[in-house]
C-alpha cells in the first residue's frame, strides 16, 4: 500500500541506513506552501488500521475511502481529484497526535477525517486548533465540546436519548441498570440519562463501570440477576460489548423481560455477537443498515460490492461516509484557488444534504442535525426500526449543563 | 446469600479460563525458564483456528478442539525450533523475542483475516443453565470448568506417568546429566513448548463463544496468566491450579464488594506482596534450577 | 579506564554534534520535523534511564513507563491549571469535583512542578526498590513485580477520573512559560531545550557509569552475591540506581507531555513499557549513550516505515526486534564493539568484553 512514489525512496533509505531518510523530508516540507496548490486536493485519513480500536475504525476508514473514490470517479471537485493520504495511528493517542501533525503540517491537508474514541480526538485537538485546520469526527460522543476546528458528524447525548428514554420508561419500566466502560463517554451519557430519568420519575438501580477491554461479565450478570432491573442501559464499547452480549445470552437472561438498550451497539458489534444473542435487544442510533431510503440502498450496495457481501455498514461508518460528501459540497462552494480549512468550515455551516439516514444539516455549532431512531435487533443481524423521531433533532452538546451553550461563536456561558 | 454462591461460581469460571491459559505458560516457564509473552497470541490463534474450522468446515467448538490443539501446537513447535531454541542461554531476552513474535503473529492474523471481530457460535447442546435454588450455572461455563480440570489431569498424567514426562522432569532437574543419559533435551524442549502452545490454543477455542475474537485479544490475557504462574510457584502444576482458583475467586469477590477495576488493582497488589514475601510462589516444587 | 572514558567522551561529542547541529541543519530548521525529533529525544532520555538500571545493574524494570507517566502528569497538571485560570480544570466539573483536590494545589507553582516531576517518580522508584531489594528479589521477579505495579498503577490512574482525567488523560493544556519565555513546541529553541536535557542526562549517566559507583553496579549485575561478600550493601546500590533511573524517566515524561501537549494513561501501558525495553536493547543496554541512540533509531524507523507501509509497518518492526534480539544480543553497541575490536586486529579473546573497553561510536548518521 504505497502512498507516494517519492516517499517510497525515503522509506528505502530509512530502512537501510536511516541516514538517507533524514534529508528527504526536509525537501518535502516546503515551508509556507499554500493549501491544495497542486493539481489535487490532499485529504488526511486518520483511522486506526491496527490495534484494539481497528475493529471499528477500519470500517470508518473503508467508508471514507469509498466516498473519496466515488467522488474522484465522478470527476473530483473543480476538476481536481481528492488525494487521500492514509495514516495508521495504531489505536494509540500519542501516535494520533504525531500522525495528525504530519497530515496537517507536513502534508498540508485541507481537512483530516478520523477517530473513533474521545481520547484520540482530544489528542488531535491541540495541533488542529493551533494550525487552524479542520478535523472531521464521525463518531457519536459525549458532547460538552465546542471546538471551532472540529466537524462533529455523530450524535451527542440529547440526540440519542431524548426520544429513547420516555419510550423505554413507558414500555419497560422505570428501574434502570447502567453498565458502561470506564471513561468519559459512558459517564456523560449516564449523567444525561439521570437528568431525563428525574423528569420521568425513573430510578437508577445501579451504575457500574468496567475497564475498557474488560471481558468477563459474570459478576455483572449476577448482579443484574439479583436486582432484576426493567432495562439495562448499556454504554459498553467494542469487545466489552461483544463479550457482555454473548455472556448475557449464555446466562439465558430474557430480552423480553430485561432488554439491553445500547447507545453504542451497531451492526459491527452485532455481527461479532451473533444474531441469535443480539436478537430482541435495542440500540438507539441515527442510522441502521436496514434503513429504507434510495441513498442508503446505494451506499449499502456500493459498500458490499467493494468490501464483500458479508460486510456491514453502521451509524458511525455512515457518518464517515457522508462527512466526505459534506466536505465535497463545501469545497464546491469555494474558489479552488483559495482553499483553506476555515473557509471550508464556514462554507459547510448551514448546508443540508441527503445522507443515507435522511436529510441532515450542519449546525452553526459544527455539530450535525440527525434523525434519531430506536431499532430492535433481529436474528439476521439487522435492526428493525420501531421508533423514529418525528423530525430532525438539533444537537445540544451542553444539554446536561444549564447556562452553557455551544454556538457559532464557540462556547457561551450565561 | 444467593449472590455469594453465584459469585463463587463466577470465580470458579474465571479461574477455569485462567487455569487453562496459565497451564501452558506454566509448563513452558517451569521447564525451560522461558517467559513466553507470545502466549496470548497462541490463545488468539486458537480462537481464530476455531473460527476458521467453524466457518469453512462447519465444525462445532468442541469437535474442533483436537484440531485446534494440533494446529497451534504445530505453530508453537516451529517457533521453538526456529527462534526460542537459540535463546535458552538468555532467559531475559526471551521476554523481548516472544514479545516480537507476538507482534508478528498479531499482525499476520490482521493482514490475513482482517481487523474486525469474528463470530464463533457456541455449542447448542451446551446452551442453557442448571439452576439449584438461587444458584444459576451456565452449562457452557460448567463445561469449561470440567474441561480445564480434565486438561489439568491429563497434563499431570503426562508429566508423571509417561516416559516423556520422566524425561521432561529429568531435564528440568539437571539438563546436563540428563543428556549424559541419552535424553535429547532439545527435543524435550520442543515438544514441551508445542504442548504449551497447544493448550493455549484450546483455551482460545474455549473462550470464543464467550468473548470477542479479535487480533489483539491475547495481549491482555498474558499478563494475568503469567501472574497466576508466578503465584503458583515455579514448575508446580497443582500450584498453578490453586493460584488460578485463588485469583479467580478473589477477583469475583472484590468485583462484587467494590468494583471490577478496584478489584483488579487489589488483586495485583496482593500478588506483588505475595511475590515479595514468597518469591517461590505458594506451592514451590522441590525442583532446583 | 582512561581510554574507555575517552572513547565515551568522543562518542558523546559526536552524538551531541549530530543532535545539536546535524539534525537541525538536515531538516533546514523546519518546525514540524524538529518537533517530531524532539519527541524522539525525550524518549531517548527514558531509554537511557532504563540502561542504568537494566544494562548496568541487571535489574529489568518493566515498570519504567509508570514513572515516565508520573512525570508527564506532573507537567500536564501544571499546564492544565494554567489553562483553567482561576477556575477548576474542566474535567473535574464534569466528574462532580467541587473544589481543587489537595494534591493539585501545589502544581500551580512551576518550581514545585519541575521538582515534583523529578522527585516523585524517584521517590516511588525508591520505595519499590526498597520493597524488593531488601528481600533480595532478583532476576525475573523484578520484572514481574514492576510489571504488576505498572498495570495496577495505570488502572488506578484511569479509575480516578476526577483526579486524573481518566482514559482521556489531561488535555487542553496551556503553553509552558519558563522564565518569561513562552515555549512554542515547533520552535528551534524548544528543540535545543529538549536536546540540552538529553545531553545533560547523558553526561550524568556517563559520569555515573564511569565512577566507582558504576563499577559496583556492574559488579552487582555480574554477581550480586559476590559483591555482597565484598562488603557492599547491594540493596542500597540497587535502590539508588532505581531512584535515579525513575527520576530521569519522570524528567523525560515531563518533556514528552510538553511535546505532545497532553498526558495520557497510555504512556503507562504495558506495551509502551516494553517498547522502552526494546529501544534500549536495540541500541545496546550496556551503554547509556547506545540506549539513547537506540530509542532515536527505532522511533525514526517507525516514523519512516509507517510513512511507506501504512498497513504493514507493525509487522516489519516486529521482525526487526526479533532479528536484533536473536542475532545482536548486545544491540548496535555490541556490533560496534566487535567491529572496533576487529579493526584493531586483536585476536578474538575468549574473555567476555567489559562494557567500556572498546570504542563507542554512535555513527547512526554516517
Amino acid at each position: 500500500m504505497k502512498r507516494r512514489e517519492f516517499l517510497g525512496h525515503a522509506g528505502a533509505f530509512g530502512t537501510m541506513g536511516l541516514a538517507g531518510g533524514l534529508s528527504v523530508p526536509a525537501l518535502l516540507s516546503g515551508a509556507g506552501r499554500a493549501y491544495a496548490a497542486g493539481d489535487d486536493i490532499p485529504v488526511g485519513l486518520l483511522f486506526s488500521l491496527t490495534g484494539a480500536v481497528a475493529v471499528v475504525e477500519h470500517t470508518l476508514h473503508d467508508a471514507a475511502l469509498m466516498a473519496i473514490d466515488e467522488i474522484n470517479a465522478a470527476g473530483g471537485v473543480h476538476g481536481k481529484q481528492l488525494r487521500a493520504i492514509i495514516e495508521d495511528p495504531a489505536s494509540d493517542p500519542a501516535t494520533y497526535s504525531d500522525r495528525a501533525r504530519r497530515l496537517m503540517i507536513r502534508d498540508k491537508c485541507v481537512s483530516v477525517f478520523g477517530s473513533y474514541t474521545s481520547a484520540s480526538r482530544q489528542a488531535v485537538l491541540p495541533v488542529t486548533e493551533q494550525r487552524e485546520n479542520l478535523y472531521w469526527y464521525p463518531t457519536l460522543y459525549e458532547g460538552r465540546e465546542c471546538s471551532r476546528n472540529v466537524m462533529y458528524g455523530g450524535a451527542v447525548p440529547n440526540q440519542q436519548q431524548d426520544i429513547l428514554l420516555p419510550w423505554l420508561v413507558e414500555n419497560f419500566g422505570k428501574r434502570i441498570y447502567m453498565i458502561g466502560n470506564n471513561y468519559v463517554y459512558p459517564k456523560e451519557e449516564n449523567n444525561y440519562c439521570r437528568i431525563l430519568l428525574n423528569e420521568l420519575g425513573g430510578e437508577v438501580l445501579h451504575e457500574e463501570y468496567v475497564p475498557l477491554g474488560h471481558s468477563d461479565f459474570s459478576s455483572v450478570i449476577n448482579r443484574i440477576r439479583a436486582q432484576e432491573p426493567d432495562v439495562i442501559f448499556s454504554t459498553l464499547v467494542g469487545d466489552s460489548d461483544v463479550a457482555f452480549a454473548r455472556q448475557y445470552r449464555a446466562a439465558e437472561l430474557d430480552p423480553e423481560k430485561m432488554p439491553v438498550c445500547s447507545l453504542t451497539r451497531s451492526e459491527v458489534e452485532v455481527k461479532a455477537i451473533g444474531g441469535d444473542a443480539a436478537a430482541g435487544h435495542f440500540s438507539s442510533a441515527p442510522y441502521f443498515m436496514s434503513n429504507d431510503t434510495p441513498e442508503n440502498q446505494r451506499f449499502v450496495e456500493n459498500y458490499k460490492s467493494r468490501y464483500g457481501a458479508d460486510s456491514v455498514t453502521h451509524f458511525v461508518s455512515e457518518a464517515a461516509y457522508f462527512q466526505i460528501y459534506q466536505f465535497k459540497a463545501a469545497l464546491e462552494k469555494l474558489d479552488p484557488a483559495n482553499l483553506s480549512p476555515t473557509a471550508i468550515r464556514d462554507a459547510a455551516v448551514g448546508m443540508s444534504m441527503m445522507a443515507p439516514q435522511g436529510e441532515i444539516l450542519i449546525d452553526p455549532n459544527l455539530h450535525t442535525h440527525l434523525w434519531p431512531k430506536v431499532g430492535q435487533w433481529q436474528s439476521d443481524g439487522q435492526a428493525k426500526v420501531i421508533l423514529q423521531s418525528e423530525g430532525r433533532i438539533t444537537p445540544k452538546p451542553y444539554a446536561a449543563y444549564p447556562g452553557q451553550d455551544c454556538t457559532g461563536d464557540g462556547l457561551v456561558k450565561s | 446469600m444467593d449472590v455469594v454462591f453465584n459469585q463463587a461460581f463466577a470465580g470458579l469460571s474465571i479461574a477455569s479460563i485462567l487455569l487453562i491459559i496459565a497451564l501452558g505458560l506454566a509448563i513452558i516457564y517451569g521447564t525451560m525458564g522461558v517467559i513466553n509473552l507470545a502466549h496470548g497470541e497462541f490463545v488468539m490463534l486458537g480462537a481464530y483456528a476455531t473460527w476458521a474450522l467453524q466457518t469453512y468446515a462447519g465444525l462445532g467448538v468442541v469437535t474442533a478442539l483436537p484440531l485446534v490443539f494440533v494446529a497451534v501446537a504445530a505453530v508453537g513447535w516451529i517457533i521453538e525450533k526456529v527462534i526460542v531454541q537459540r535463546l535458552y542461554t538468555r532467559p531475559l531476552d526471551t521476554i523481548l523475542a516472544t514479545w516480537g513474535i507476538g507482534i508478528i503473529l498479531q499482525q499476520a492474523v490482521r493482514l490475513g483475516v482482517g481487523a474486525d471481530s469474528r463470530f464463533v457460535s457456541g455449542p447448542h447442546w451446551l446452551s442453557g443453565n442448571i439452576e439449584i435454588g438461587a444458584l444459576v450455572m451456565s452449562n457452557y461455563r460448567l463445561f469449561v470448568i470440567a474441561f480445564s480440570i480434565m486438561v489439568l489431569g491429563a497434563t499431570w498424567l503426562l508429566m508423571t506417568r509417561t516416559e516423556f514426562g520422566m524425561k521432561l522432569r529429568a531435564v528440568i532437574q539437571n539438563r546436563g546429566i540428563s543428556e549424559c543419559y541419552g535424553i535429547e533435551a532439545k527435543n524435550v524442549y520442543s515438544v514441551t513448548f508445542a504442548y504449551g502452545a497447544g493448550l493455549a490454543g484450546i483455551a482460545g477455542a474455549l473462550i470464543t463463544p464467550l468473548f470477542s475474537t479479535i487480533p489483539t485479544m491475547g495481549t491482555g490475557l498474558v499478563v494475568d496468566a503469567f501472574l497466576v504462574v508466578i503465584v503458583g510457584g515455579l514448575g508446580s502444576l497443582m500450584g498453578t491450579a490453586a493460584a488460578a482458583l485463588l485469583i479467580g475467586e478473589v477477583t469475583a469477590l472484590f468485583s462484587i464488594v467494590i468494583n471490577d477495576t478496584l478489584g483488579r488493582i487489589a488483586v495485583l497488589a496482593g500478588i506483588i506482596l505475595l511475590i515479595r514475601f514468597r518469591p517461590r510462589g505458594l506451592f514451590p516444587s522441590d525442583i532446583r534450577h | 579506564m582512561n581510554t574507555k572514558l575517552s572513547y565515551d567522551i568522543i562518542g558523546l561529542t559526536l552524538f551531541a554534534g549530530v543532535i545539536l547541529f546535524g539534525v537541525p541543519a538536515l531538516f533546514s530548521y523546519d518546525g514540524f520535523e524538529l518537533n517530531t525529533f524532539s519527541r524522539y529525544l525525550s524518549l531517548a532520555i527514558v531509554s537511557m534511564a532504563l540502561a542504568l538500571s537494566w544494562g548496568t545493574t541487571g535489574l529489568l524494570n518493566l515498570g519504567q513507563a509508570a514513572t515516565f507517566g508520573m512525570g508527564s502528569y506532573a507537567m500536564a497538571m501544571h499546564l492544565k491549571l494554567k489553562a483553567s485560570g482561576d477556575g477548576l480544570p474542566d474535567f473535574m466539573g464534569w466528574n462532580n469535583v467541587e473544589t481543587l483536590p489537595l494534591i493539585w494545589g501545589p502544581f500551580q507553582s512551576l518550581t514545585f512542578t519541575l521538582l515534583a516531576g523529578l522527585l516523585i517518580p524517584a521517590a516511588v522508584g525508591g520505595l519499590i526498590a526498597i520493597f524488593m531489594f531488601r528481600a533480595r528479589i532478583a532476576g525475573v521477579f523484578v520484572a514481574i513485580i514492576t510489571l504488576a505495579f505498572l498495570v495496577a498503577f495505570q488502572l488506578l490512574v484511569i479509575e480516578q477520573q476526577g483526579l486524573t482525567g481518566g482514559q482521556n488523560g489531561l488535555t487542553g493544556l496551556a503553553q509552558l512559560v519558563l522564565f518569561g519565555w513562552k515555549i512554542d513546541i515547533y520552535s528551534v529553541s524548544f528543540y535545543y531545550m529538549v536536546g540540552g536535557c538529553l545531553m545533560a542526562a547523558l553526561i550524568f549517566g556517563l559520569y555515573l557509569t564511569h565512577s566507582k559507583f558504576g563499577l559496583v553496579l556492574r559488579a552487582i549485575r555480574e554477581d550480586a552475591e559476590r559483591t555482597r561478600y565484598f562488603g557492599y550493601n547491594v540493596a542500597n546500590y540497587q535502590t539508588v540506581i532505581f531512584c535515579i533511573s525513575a527520576g530521569l524517566a519522570g524528567w523525560a515524561g515531563m518533556l514528552y507531555a510538553l511535546v505532545l501537549e497532553f498526558a495520557s494513561p497510555t504512556y503507562m501501558s504495558v506495551s509502551f513499557s516494553l517498547a522502552i525495553v526494546i529501544w534500549c536493547a536495540v541500541g545496546g543496554r550496556e551503554s547509556v549513550l547506545a540506549a539513547a541512540v537506540g530509542a532515536i533509531l527505532v522511533n525514526l524507523a517507525e516514523g519512516r516505515l509507517s510513512d511507506v507501509f501504512v498497513e504493514g509497518w507493525h509487522m516489519i518492526l516486529g521482525v526487526m526486534f526479533l532479528v536484533v534480539v536473536m542475532f545482536m544480543p548486545r544491540g548496535i553497541y555490541g556490533l560496534l564493539v566487535d567491529a572496533g575490536r576487529a579493526l584493531r586486529r586483536k585476536p578474538a579473546s575468549t574473555k567476555e568484553a567489559l562494557p567500556f573497553d572498546t570504542p563507542l561510536n554512535p555513527k547512526q548518521e554516517s
